[in-house]
This record gives structure tokens, C-alpha cells and sequence, in this order.
């Protein structure tokens, strides 16, 4: 008997102007013990299927159609108060950032304790003692210190464990992962991941875990639903989708993410991007056919059907034979650097940072970068990878001159930059450009898009007239693969992954030689940071520029970078060229952080290091 | 252990930043009423005093030293507890203040306490009908009430109940005949202390107009803070999370919103409280209250310089004193700035 089941479920905005779908005739069962991954670009309505179990939709949407039913009873005609008896006991969820989900003002303590109370405890049971009896469930030690903590005093992933122990306080029947590992490092998703199936199998929880990661639904979900704008593409057991996907979406977001073991391989570049949930009532044929590979003209004729291709396994598509003919683009052969010129230096880099005085704490001092040697070559792209907290940003605002090394030397293309002074600062402008992670709080949302690009000319007054910049600005959106009309635009008109674009297109604007990126493609869908890795590659073989490239994402910087740092607690353990490390780890951490990338065979034993960090009570 | 670690370390530097503060405000005090052109020698004597006793009078003031050796004589009577004698009232500073002071505190202290319960009461009510037609009603009002400053809402006050209904008094501390202990100055508790109720709720009546006027006045800027500041906290993961986990809307509102948006509310009615010490005057004038307010009118009418001056003083004190009360409550609330 399923415990959730969902038969020709419709979700529409009623709210506006006009309805427009946004979940259309969902299908699918969930066992108890079982676990669903629901797989998809941003906006394909992941999420939104968890806000439909929760009924806190967004306003103006609603279920049109079809029934969702838990455990018997259907969850949108329920009374509210029956469902909201329902939430947080037998229905639980986990949010997908663990800092933000937890009140910043309450301690641990005291919201373990109104969510304990709630849920009812044990007879004789203080709320205390249950605490820490699932704290000790979710590996978190020192679970009384814990209690007295507040949520900026814990690391995310501990906050996810606290969530984690919270959800399956009340052994939950079904649990809702909503991306919970997207915001962590690989070796915590790693864990968190590994600790959700160890509680679901505990219990016998129903698990829908949502992610963007099909490598990683693969590993951990009984069976998968890929969805697009809403509709599920492909539905089918997780490993039989993974190693032979049938619909054509399926084996494009496969192909368009990097691989981590195996020759190098080129990304398939998914062109343009989902159509938006407002179009979609006067598109006609398939949802997906503008981007397929394989679209004939049938395609746009009717939306297919959800047509049976293998025992428990559908598809959308009407050519899925041709499914397996999408190959991704050769691999441009890895050029040799010819050029030995070094252009950056660093010598024993060194920033230690101190606490403030007071009278009654000594003056501590922590070092969050300490004594990195490094060089990055003419044309070179040097990934930095390691976890939060390893030094790779604080390494990044040394070499761009945002901080000053507290020792060491900087070299910039033969010039000791270290002093940082206003002249050193001139020189660095013109040598080295930043690119942020965030666009959204990057680019300045009142200034338009060509403004934007062409910000560096009036940092030396050169080319600053509006003319030469309005040149400027079409030749850079060019380049970047913009249309020309996007230089009168705002930001908040442009897509995640155009703003990314606009990002880097400003920081070449007055030609660089070197690129700092921290972390300028995660938290993007995969097909959108394949475009953007193989824009980076395009415009260095236009321009040579060198880039550090900092990531967390191990397959990325494996894709893109000829040499790897790898970073830990401020110092570098290992380096080299990125074949190399990849394929022969010397270092323990280095080889932590690749085990616990889910592997591309879904076939192969994924086997993270589980071992705890050692968590200090301060 | 750590909260109460930040309190005394926040204690410690406040005070000790408080020192130059209190020092350059002196300092500008002295200055500046030394610059006008009164001459207190002058006017300390009759006004048929000759020209000769004038000159004396100055000597024996010390007024024909250099300006910074009398703001030294100055500065180190003051370290003595001694801020001169009004030339006007012929009475002690210290005294003056000491017997108007406690009367504006009360008279701030309720004001404050009408004008949260009105800020937080009607900052509840304008998020509760977000979305709604009530709310374009609301706002309407609450700019209307933003608009209104504290004397006029005195004026409606004191005509309307105080004239027309004629059911609460509208001048001074108390009526005429109660009798009026002192212990420490603050009538209300002095009352409470030697157990004369009738005089307790005499004065809580006479208090009644002068602080809804000014609480009412304060009230509406802390409604739009808190409005504003719930919806923001309403935009964050751990209200959506409370209510995945089954929580009512009324519990979320209240521990999970309300303890958030407070933050911002309270460093306003830091802002307000210190204001309000140097804004009782106009309501404390309209209903004769002699308080602070009424004091320093007077002073400043007479050119009374020593009154001036240790206002003038007071008021920096009460501010500096506000705002250390406020960052502690700060730290209290908002584990955040804790220690780390």
C-alpha cells in the first residue's frame, strides 16, 4: 500500500492575469522504505511538488486536478487543521539550507524542545534526554553543548543534522529532502546523504528527495522522475534510467555534467533554457522539443504521451530509440602550454586574522591562510579546490588585493605587489579581474546591463565616453553570446546563468591577463554551467587569459583546469596537474574529497569517508 | 556565561568610550555659553549695581581668567558634584535638577511604555492584515498618525478630556491637598513606598494625558518598523520551516517572527527614548508639568547659565546611559552579537 500516491495531479496559478500550468498530470506511487528522486533544472517545479504535499502553495496557485493521497486520505481537500497535525509528525521535511532553516535567535536547545513537545515524548522521557538520544541517532556528539548553541555558532553541516534529527524525531512515514545537500561541500552532502538513508532505513521512512544532481539521485533513490517545465520527461528504477536514459532531457543533463573518473570527455551544451511556466499554454507538441538534439517536426505537433519502455519505466518522447545516438561534442585535445611564463607569484603566503580586544578574553589569532607557495602560468587554469573554511576565498582576496598577505610576497608578472599601495593597486587593476559567485548581488540592479560591462573604463578614465563604451559593451555581450539588445537592460531581467555571463563579461572588459572565480557556476542548473565552462574555454583560446579557478565541485575544476590546488585548514596538501591528482591521489584529504563525489557508474560502489571532522565544543 | 561576558565587556568599553564623550560635551557646554553675550557677573546683581561692583563681582567670579583655567575651575567642581547655583532661582544645580529630573524619567519612562504597547500592538495588527483592504486602511491611518506631532495630540487630549469631558486632570504632578512624600523623587514610587494610594493614583491620573500624548505621537513610526521588519523575518527558511514542521500560525507570529522583528523596533525606541528626554518640553509646558522641559524654559528665558549647563550635561549622561541599556538589551536579544 502506498504511502503517497499522486493520480493526474495539476497545479495551476489561478492568481494572475492569466492561469498558466505549473505542475501538469503528475503521476506516481511512493512505497513506505522507498525513496523518490525528482530530478530537473531550476524551474522545472521540483519543489513545488513538496509545497503541494504541504499545501503551502504560493499565492494564486492551486490544485486544478487529479488527487494526491497520503496513506489513503487525500492531502488537498483535507481540513487544514488535520494537515497541519500531519506536518512535522508523520510528514517531515528538510530544507535545503540548513543555516537559514533554523531560527537565528532561538538556541538549538530551545527548538529541539518546542518541536519535542510537540510531537509528544515518552512517559517519564524529559525533553532533554530525548534530545540527545536523537542527536546521538544523527552522529552529533557533545549533544548538551549542542543544546546551548545557536545556529551561527554551528557549521551547516552540523545545522543539517540538527534538521535531520528534528524531521525524524517523530519517525516521520514520509520525508521531503528538498536539496539538502546543494549548499554543503561534497564531503558533508556525502555524509548528510549517507545519514538520511541510514535514518530512512531505520524507520521506514518514504524519502522524495529532490536534487538537480542526477549523478546523485542515481545513487541514492529506488526509482527517479525526471521533470521538465512541470511535466515529468522520464519516470523508471534508478539505475536502469541512469545507465540507459530514454528520454533525450535525461541524457542531455547526464552528458552536460562533468564526469570525475574515466578519460576527460566534452560537455553536451543544452542550448537556451526551459521555456517559462508562462509560454507553455501555446506551445503545442513536446515541452522539450525546442532544445532536443533529436526533435523532428512530429515533435511539435502534440505533447507525447507517457509511452511504457521497460518494466516500471515511461518516457515522453516519441523517438526514444534515438535517444542513445546523443553523443557529447569531442574534447578539444588538451593543449600543452608552450609558454613557460609565470605571471603570478606567490611565496609563503601567510593571513592570519585576530579577534577584537576586549577585557576579558585573550587575543586569539587564526590562520586562514598559511604560507602557500604557488605560480599560475601564461594561459593556465589552476583550479583551488578544498571545503569551506580551507582558505580558498581567503587565498583569492590576497591575489586580487582585497586583503594584505600578513607575510609573504606577491609577484605580479615580475612587479612585488605585496605592499598593496594605491600604485601597486593600479597595476594589479590592469593584470588581475575578480569574477563573484553570487551574480545577484554582484551586478548593481539599478544599472543597466552595458553599464555594467564596461565599469572598469572608469576606474582608469580611459574609453569612458558613452559612445566607446556602447561599443564596448555589444562587442564583450558578443562575446559572451548576449544579444546586443541586453546592454538597456537590468539585471533583474536576465536569467541566473545570463547574469553569470554579464559577471564575466565584466571582468574582461579592459582584457585582463588573469581571472580570479570563486565559486562562479555552483548553484547553477548543470546545463547552464556547461555553458558557461565552455564559454571560459572559448574566450581564453581568444584572449589567453590565466584564471584561478576556486570550486567545490570536483568534476568541474577536473573539466576545466590544467592544474589543482587542494587546499585544507589554510594550507596547501596537494598539487599538481589535474590528470594526475585525479587519477593518483597522494594525499589522504585529496583522496576523501574525490570518494566522496558520487561516481559516474552508477554501478560502482559509491564509498565516501564517513569519519567525522573533529567537532570542538568551544 | 558568555551573554552576561559580553554584557560586562560591552559595560566596560562603553563606559570607558563614555569619558571623552562626557568630556568634549563639557567642554563644548562651557564654550559656547561662555561665548554668548550675558554677562553673569551682571547679572547677579541688582540692577543698580555700579560698574565698579561689576568689575568685583567678575573678579571674585574668576570671569576675568582665561577661558580654559575657568573651564578647569569649572571642570573640577563639577568632578565635585557641584554645577554652580542658578543665578535666577538662587537655588543649588544639583537641587534643581534633583527635584525636576525624577519627574521627567517617570514622565519618559510611561510615555515609552504607552508608545510599545500602541508600536507593538498596531505593528501586530498592520502585518496581520497584509494582503488585505484593511492594510491600504491601516497604512492610511498609521501615516496619518506619523504626521501628528506630540504637542497637537496635547492639545486634542487636554481639550477633549481634560476640557469637555472634564474626567482627568491636565495640570502638574498632583491636585492641590494630597500630600506629596519624598523619598527619592519619583513621585509614583514614593507614593507606592509610604503607602499613600490616594496620592499613587492622583499622579498616575495626572500622568495619563501628557504620556498617551507623547506615546501616541511616538507610536506609529515603531508600528511601520515592526510591519516592515516582519515581513522581511516572514521572508526567511526558518518561518517556512516552522510551519512544514506543523507549528500554528500564531505560535510562528509570536516566537519565530516576533522575536526576530523586534531587533530593528528596538534600536528605534533606543533612538526615541533618547529623544524623548530632550522632547517632553513642549507636552510638559502645555500641561504645566515641572519637569526637565519646564526647567530649562525657564533657564534658557533668564539666561540662568548653570542651569543650562548641567541640563545640558544630564541630557548627555541620560543619552549615553540609554543607549548602553539599549545595546545590552541588544546583545540580550540577538545571540548573534554574542561573543564568540
Amino acid at each position: 500500500m502506498a504511502i503517497l500516491s499522486a493520480q493526474g495531479l495539476c497545479v495551476e496559478s489561478l492568481g494572475g492575469k492569466e492561469s498558466f500550468p505549473v505542475l501538469t498530470d503528475l503521476n506516481f506511487s511512493l512505497e513506505p522504505g522507498k525513496v523518490l528522486g525528482l530530478v530537473g533544472e531550476s524551474g522545472a517545479g521540483k519543489s513545488m511538488i513538496g509545497r503541494t504535499i504541504s499545501q503551502y502553495l504560493p499565492k494564486g496557485f492551486a490544485v486544478t486536478r487529479g488527487t494526491l493521497e497520503f496513506d489513503g486520505e487525500d492531502l488537498v481537500s483535507m481540513v487544514a487543521e488535520r494537515r497541519r497535525n500531519l506536518l512535522g509528525r508523520d510528514i517531515a521535511f528538510i530544507p535545503q539550507e540548513p543555516l537559514s532553516g533554523l531560527n537565528p535567535v532561538l538556541s538549538v536547545g530551545q527548538q529541539m524542545k518546542e518541536h519535542l513537545l510537540r510531537i509528544g515524548l515518552a512517559p517519564g522521557e524529559t525533553w532533554r534526554e530525548r534530545a540527545l538520544k536523537e542527536f546521538e541517532s544523527v552522529h552529533l556528539p557533545h549533544g548538551s553543548a549542542l543544546l546551548e548553541k545557536y545556529p551561527h555558532q554551528l557549521s551547516g553541516g552540523m545545522c543539517q543534522r540538527i534538521l535531520i534529527a528534528m524531521a525524524f524525531a517523530s519517525r516521520p512515514r514520509l520525508l521531503i529532502a528538498d536539496e539538502p545537500t546543494t549548499a554543503l561541500d561534497v564531503t558533508i552532502q556525502a555524509r548528510i546523504v549517507k545519514l538520511i538513508a541510514e535514518m530512512q532505513k531505520r524507520d521506514g521512512t518514504a524519502v522524495i528527495f529532490i536534487t538537480h544532481d542526477l549523478r546523485l539521485a542515481s545513487q541514492i533513490s529506488d526509482e527517479i522522475m525526471v521533470l521538465y517545465a512541470g511535466r515529468p520527461a522520464e519516470r523508471g528504477p534508478a539505475k536502469q534510467l541512469f545507465s540507459a536514459p530514454a528520454h533525450p532531457y535525461t541524457r542531455c543533463l547526464q552528458l552536460a555534467n562533468p564526469t570525475i573518473s574515466g578519460p576527460r570527455r566534452g560537455l553536451f551544451i543544452l542550448p537556451e533554457r526551459m521555456p517559462g511556466l508562462r509560454v507553455l499554454k501555446e506551445l503545442k507538441g513536446c515541452r522539450f522539443a525546442s532544445r532536443c538534439p533529436n526533435a523532428v517536426e512530429a515533435c511539435t505537433e502534440s505533447e507525447p504521451p507517457l509511452a511504457d519502455i521497460g518494466p516500471n519505466h515511461i518516457a515522453a518522447c516519441i523517438r526514444t530509440e534515438k535517444t542513445p545516438e546523443i553523443m557529447p561534442p569531442l574534447l578539444a585535445p588538451g593543449r600543452e602550454i608552450a609558454s613557460t611564463k609565470i605571471h603570478l607569484n606567490g611565496e609563503k603566503l601567510t593571513k592570519a586574522y585576530t579577534t577584537a580586544w576586549s577585557p576579558f578574553a585573550r587575543r586569539s589569532s587564526f590562520k586562514a591562510v598559511n604560507s602557500v607557495d604557488f605560480t599560475l602560468g601564461e594561459g593556465e587554469f589552476v583550479g583551488i579546490v578544498g571545503e569551506s573554511g580551507s582558505g580558498k576565498s581567503s587565498l583569492a582576496r590576497l591575489v586580487v588585493g582585497l586583503d594584505t598577505p600578513t607575510e609573504g610576497r606577491i609577484t605580479l608578472a615580475g612587479r612585488d605587489v605585496t605592499t598593496n599601495g594605491n600604485a601597486e593597486k593600479a597595476y594589479r587593476r590592469e593584470y588581475i579581474q575578480m569574477v563573484f559567485q553570487d551574480p545577484q548581488s554582484a551586478l548593481n540592479p539599478r544599472r543597466r546591463i552595458g553599464s555594467i560591462v564596461t565599469q572598469a573604463n572608469e576606474a582608469n578614465g580611459l574609453h569612458n565616453s558613452s559612445l566607446e563604451r556602447m561599443n564596448r559593451a555589444a562587442e564583450l555581450l558578443k562575446e559572451i553570446g548576449l544579444p546586443p539588445d541586453a546592454a538597456m537592460r537590468f539585471p533583474s531581467q536576465l536569467s541566473g546563468g545570463q547574469k553569470q555571463r554579464v559577471n564575466i563579461a565584466r571582468a574582461l572588459c579592459t582584457l585582463p591577463r588573469i581571472l580570479v572565480a570563486d565559486e562562479i557556476v555552483s548553484g547553477l542548473d548543470v546545463s547552464v554551467q556547461a555553458q558557461l565552462l565552455d564559454l571560459l574555454l572559448k574566450l581564453r583560446d581568444e584572449h589567453g587569459f590565466s584564471m584561478l579557478f576556486i570550486s567545490h565541485d570536483l568534476s568541474v575544476v577536473r573539466y576545466l583546469c590544467d592544474r589543482v590546488m587542494v587546499m585544507y585548514r589554510g594550507e596547501v596538501v596537494e598539487s599538481g596537474r589535474t590528470e594526475t591528482v585525479f587519477a593518483d591521489p597522494k594525499h589522504a584529504y585529496t583522496r576523501s574529497l574525490l570518494a566522496a563525489v558520487p561516481p559516474d557508474d552508477v554501478n560502482l560502489e559509491w564509498s565516501p569517508v564517513l569519519a567525522e571532522a573533529g567537532y570542538q565544543v568551544e | 556565561m558568555r551573554m552576561f561576558a559580553t554584557i560586562a565587556n560591552l559595560l566596560v568599553k562603553r563606559v570607558l568610550t563614555a569619558i571623552p564623550i562626557l568630556l568634549v560635551v563639557s567642554a563644548l557646554l562651557f564654550c559656547i555659553l561662555r561665548i554668548l553675550p550675558v554677562d553673569p557677573a551682571a547679572m547677579s546683581l541688582p540692577p543698580n549695581a555700579t560698574v565698579q561692583e561689576i568689575e568685583a563681582m567678575r573678579t571674585e567670579m574668576r570671569l576675568d581668567r582665561p577661558l580654559y583655567e575657568q573651564y578647569g575651575i569649572w571642570l573640577n567642581q563639577l568632578l565635585h558634584g557641584d554645577i554652580g547655583r542658578s543665578i535666577h532661582f538662587r537655588q543649588d544645580v544639583t537641587s534643581l535638577i534633583g527635584s525636576t529630573l525624577p519627574a521627567t524619567i517617570e514622565l519618559a519612562v510611561i510615555a515609552m511604555m504607552v508608545a510599545t504597547v500602541f508600536g507593538l500592538a498596531g505593528g501586530l495588527f498592520l502585518f496581520y492584515v497584509r494582503g488585505t483592504r484593511a492594510e491600504a486602511v491601516m497604512d492610511f491611518i498609521s501615516i496619518l498618525l506619523l504626521s501628528l506631532p506630540e504637542f497637537l495630540w496635547s492639545l486634542f487630549l487636554l481639550l477633549i478630556f481634560g476640557v469637555f469631558f472634564e474626567i482627568l486632570p491636565f495640570t502638574g504632578r498632583l491636585s492641590p491637598g494630597f500630600e506629596r512624600p519624598v523619598v527619592t523623587g519619583f513621585l509614583l514610587i514614593d507614593s507606592l513606598i509610604t503607602g499613600n494610594i490616594s496620592t499613587f493614583f492622583n499622579a498616575l491620573e495626572h500622568m495619563i494625558l501628557p504620556c498617551l500624548a507623547l506615546g501616541i505621537a511616538l507610536s506609529p513610526s515603531l508600528m511601520r518598523v515592526l510591519r516592515s521588519s516582519l515581513l522581511d523575518a516572514y521572508q526567511d527558511d526558518y518561518i517556512q520551516q516552522a510551519r512544514l514542521r506543523g507549528l500554528s500560525e500564531k505560535r510562528i507570529l509570536i516566537r519565530h517572527g516576533l522575536k526576530n522583528a523586534i531587533l530593528p523596533t528596538l534600536s528605534l525606541m533606543g533612538v526615541q527614548f533618547g529623544f524623548l528626554f530632550g522632547g517632553t518640553l513642549l507636552v510638559e509646558i502645555i500641561y504645566s508639568y515641572p519637569g526637565m522641559g519646564n526647567l530649562m524654559v525657564d533657564a534658557i528665558r533668564n539666561a540662568d547659565l548653570p542651569i543650562i549647563q548641567g541640563a545640558g550635561l544630564t541630557y548627555c549622561i541620560a543619552v549615553l546611559v540609554i543607549s548602553i541599556v539599549v545595546d545590552s538589551l541588544y546583545l540580550i536579544l540577538n545571540p548573534k552579537l554574542r561573543m564568540r
